[in-house]
């Protein structure tokens, strides 16, 4: 349970840091501001990883249900997908397939990790 | 009945909504866990149960949504708790971040103009056009920067949805049979087009490549984030 409150302590601090950044910086929306600082405690050993892991895995394996609302949007839709149902579809699968090409391909070619190129003694000293 | 239900105990009708919302969702998921079909994604699964429960007891969507907002409300720190994913993939990618970003930062500006033109082309309409742009990012973040950018949040839920499962269905033989084979690649590539849904597929075939794919999953929403914001309202002035 004392877990449990230290991880909400902890991811509220960050989301309130985050409207804070969000309020100063716009740009960015105020929950992934308030993922970054949250990574970035994490980082700077700030709070135990130990003590929010569990918590966080939790909220993680259960968020999808808060989209739910979101997606339930798609009731108003009915029409444009008669209409444009064929486009949607094609504009989807297009650039999901750009990206896996670009991707893949680039990451084949370009990518140098340290196991197919430089020795792991080499990496760890970077 | 249920829409004066609505009216007369906002409360308690909010309770029930969202109750139903979170049983049925959970049903699903129990059901995906069961039977481990990709296709039987939790939230396709809830919407298609939810949608003619909505039509038939008549509750249109602006009442629904305002009475599961506490679930809206709980997006927010539900999108927090992913730095911990973040964090962690961090620390794999410190070796070669440079290389890994360019890639990803290329893909992603490609996909955001192709999918926003094509779409302004075909659709002709600037919220759909927004929402299309941002589908190549794992769903919470998607959402999140639609409804900033002003583009319609259930579409872009919907394409998130449609591209991941074709990525994971079809991804994997599309790159061998491009010759992309190794597992770095097919990972990264699979992880930042089809994101969760992509790697849970990805995941079955090795270990490495389920590492690649939610790093990629993690620092291809990032950058999305990091992107789209100066990039859309560009291509939204180059077309007015």
């Amino acid at each position: 349970m004392n877990n449990v409150l230290y991880t909400i302590f902890v991811i509220s601090i960050s989301l309130l840091l985050g409207k804070l950044a969000n309020y100063l910086l716009a740009a960015l929306p105020a929950s992934l501001y308030g993922m970054i600082i949250y990574a970035l405690f994490l980082q700077l050993n700030w709070f135990s990883i130990e003590k929010v892991t569990k918590t966080n895995q939790w909220f993680i394996k259960h968020m999808g249900v808060c989209l739910v609302p979101a997606g339930m949007g798609i009731i108003n839709h009915f029409e444009l997908i008669q209409q444009h149902g064929l486009a949607l579809v094609v504009i989807i699968f297009s650039t999901t397939f750009i990206l896996l090409t670009v991707i893949g391909y680039l990451s084949e070619r370009f990518l140098i990790t340290p196991d197919n190129h430089q020795t792991n003694t080499t990496a760890d000293s970077k | 009945m249920l829409t004066t239900f609505i009216t007369n105990s906002p409360i308690l009708a909010s309770i029930v909504i969202t109750l139903i919302t979170i049983a049925t969702y959970q049903f699903a998921a129990a059901c995906q866990q069961k039977w481990q079909y990709i296709w039987l994604n939790p939230m396709l699964f809830t919407i298609s149960i939810l949608v003619p429960f909505l039509l038939l007891t008549e509750i249109n969507y602006q009442q629904y949504s305002d009475k599961t907002q506490i679930l809206n409300l709980l997006l927010e720190p539900a999108l927090v708790a992913l730095g911990l994913p973040l964090y962690q993939q961090l620390k794999q990618i410190r070796f070669y971040w440079r290389e890994m970003t360019a890639i990803l930062v290329l893909g992603i500006t490609v996909v955001i103009i192709v999918s926003f033109m094509l779409a302004m082309w075909l659709i002709k309409a600037p919220e759909i056009a927004i929402a299309l742009s941002l589908k190549s990012v794992t769903t919470p973040i998607g959402i999140t920067l639609t409804e900033q950018l002003f583009g319609d949040s259930s579409i872009t839920a919907f394409a998130i949805l449609i591209a991941g499962l074709f990525g994971a269905l079809l991804g994997p033989q599309w790159l061998s049979f491009i010759g992309v084979n190794s597992a770095k690649a097919q990972g990264l590539a699979i992880g930042s087009a089809s994101h969760v849904i992509g790697t849970a597929v990805l995941v079955r075939k090795s270990a490495e490549h389920g590492a690649y794919s939610s790093v990629a999953l993690i620092l291809s929403a990032v950058l999305t984030a990091l992107i789209s914001p100066w990039l859309i309202p560009l291509l939204q002035k180059l077309f007015y």
